[in-house]
């Protein structure tokens, strides 16, 4: 058994002159969900992405489910599942298509038909992908990371453009995965969602830590009692935070 | 092993339902030989010709279904794949992205043969068709032009940074090269001018070595473009891989 599922060490990428992720540091144990947070820009996608190897890293240490994403991609996607910020598929092809390619990947996939009927989208089979709406993309998206039966899954902006019963399932359904030792590291922009899925939190601003703690001592450690406000406060423009950390 | 019959009969079913290649690659041929069958059949190729028009452009028409495969069908999907970040996505699985990539050259070549026996089919049955030369021997000229045609195709998609200049580059190489390869109007019809322009043409030399083992011409005659056809590969291959990026 793995109890450190993900450790990131001292990851830093730059592009070109801008630096988009400084220093970055944290580990995440089995059964967890970790919320990466932070505007637009502040480096939530380049982090995950260098993390799962896609990205090259200008320096730092990766060890996913004690694999190095790069060197052992084939052993270890077979374990994670990922959802990337607006994926786009083939033209054309229809959901039941594109859920059996994917579970064509994997040794030991998850039942796709059941994962339609959870995430309410079994009767779409036949339908193109293109035609679906923007919820039932998104579901979608979701629904296809967790084809592989993973061990950890990365979820990049996961309910956007959800409505509040869809959100609400999707939460539900996660924290039912999480409950079987499921790991999950994911992006959000709405705080209630963080609130309700996280354990722990890091926040990004401009590609630096601001805050890295479980959702309690974060808003503890700033000058307000709750998330909203807190995270404002860490991600915001004013100069004087820094110094707490 | 299933990875790869799952994928390739998603991207087969994908292709047949977009249509393009099927209205390009075979419809188009097939039409192009009912109407030369039609218009010029087994009238002599050219005044005193020991072959027949229908024998002489046999090995050009076969070259249209290749033509669209490889300048249109291949290039345009790698970059639209590319473009869409699927083929990043396949980055975060246990699969190698470079299998969608095989399996597309394999549907496209599928679609090219299939071009090819319709084209066979409807000349040896409508318009008294038979093929001079050794079949192997053209089966095999087939192949080579196929897969310098294809090399060149990815490496148009290698050197697109973008959908859209895949798509200006596509046209600016399929349109001309099936205009002025001889691949619809023949060849031998153009003027000497345009003859010599249309040498320079990578089709028009695969279209001659074509024709050539069809119509079992000395050996002499095939120099030339095999030589041309192995280069143009050699350079393709040798460019793509330098430009290639899977996002």
């Amino acid at each position: 058994m793995i109890s450190k599922v993900l450790t990131v060490e001292g990851l830093t990428k730059s592009y070109e002159r801008v630096l988009a992720v400084d220093n970055l540091n944290f580990e995440v144990s089995k059964g967890e969900i970790f919320g990466l947070l932070g505007h637009n820009g502040a480096g939530k996608s380049t982090s995950i992405e260098c993390i799962l190897g896609v990205k090259k890293a200008d320096s730092g240490q990766i060890t996913v489910l004690e694999l190095d994403p790069v060197a052992n991609r084939k052993q270890l996607f077979e374990k994670v599942g990922v959802q990337f910020q607006q994926m786009n598929y083939q033209e054309k092809i229809m959901v039941g298509e594109l859920c059996d390619l994917t579970h064509s990947f994997y040794k030991t996939p998850a039942d796709w038909q059941e994962l339609l009927k959870t995430f309410g989208l079994s009767g779409k089979e036949k339908q193109m992908v293109s035609e679906l709406s923007g919820g039932e993309r998104q579901r979608l998206s979701v629904l296809l990371a967790l084809i592989p039966n993973p061990e950890l899954v990365f979820l990049d902006e996961l309910t956007t453009g959800l409505d509040t019963k869809a959100r609400c399932d999707v939460w539900k359904y996660l924290s039912m995965l999480k409950e079987k030792g499921l790991t999950i590291i994911l992006t959000s922009h709405y705080i209630d969602e963080v609130k309700n899925l996280c354990d722990r939190i890091c926040i990004l601003k401009r590609g630096c830590t601001v805050a890295l703690d479980t959702v309690a001592e974060v808003i503890r450690k700033s000058p307000f009692d709750n998330l909203e406000d807190a995270y404002l406060w860490y991600s915001g423009e004013e100069e004087t935070q820094n110094e707490h950390f | 092993m299933n990875t790869f019959r799952v994928m390739f009969k998603t991207e087969m079913k994908l292709t047949i339902r977009d249509m393009n290649i099927l209205i390009f690659g075979v419809g188009f041929s097939v039409v192009l030989t009912v109407i030369l069958g039609i218009v010029m059949g087994n009238k002599p190729a050219l005044e005193g010709s020991e072959y027949s028009f229908m024998e002489q452009s046999f090995g050009a028409i076969v070259s249209v279904g290749i033509a669209a495969t490889g300048l249109m069908g291949i290039p345009l999907v790698v970059s639209d794949y590319r473009h869409k970040k699927i083929l990043k996505r396949f980055k975060v699985t246990p699969v190698n992205p470079a299998m969608l990539l095989m399996v597309q050259v394999l549907v496209h070549f599928l679609m090219s043969a299939i071009s090819l026996i319709m084209v066979y089919g409807t000349s040896v049955l409508f318009f008294d068709y038979s093929m001079r030369g050794p079949f192997l021997v053209f089966i095999l000229s087939y192949l080579l032009v196929l897969f310098s045609i294809y090399s060149f195709g990815m490496l148009l998609a290698s050197i697109s940074p973008n959908i859209k200049t895949a798509n200006l580059l596509c046209c600016l190489f399929y349109f001309p090269m099936l205009f002025l390869s001889g691949a619809t109007l023949p060849y031998e019809i153009m003027p000497e001018m345009m003859q010599k322009a249309a040498n320079f043409l990578p089709l028009t030399q695969g279209i001659m070595l074509l024709k050539a083992t069809a119509l079992g011409l000395p050996v002499h005659n095939m120099l030339m473009p095999v030589t041309i056809m192995i280069a143009l590969a050699v350079i393709s291959i040798i460019v793509s891989i330098r430009f290639f990026r899977w996002e």
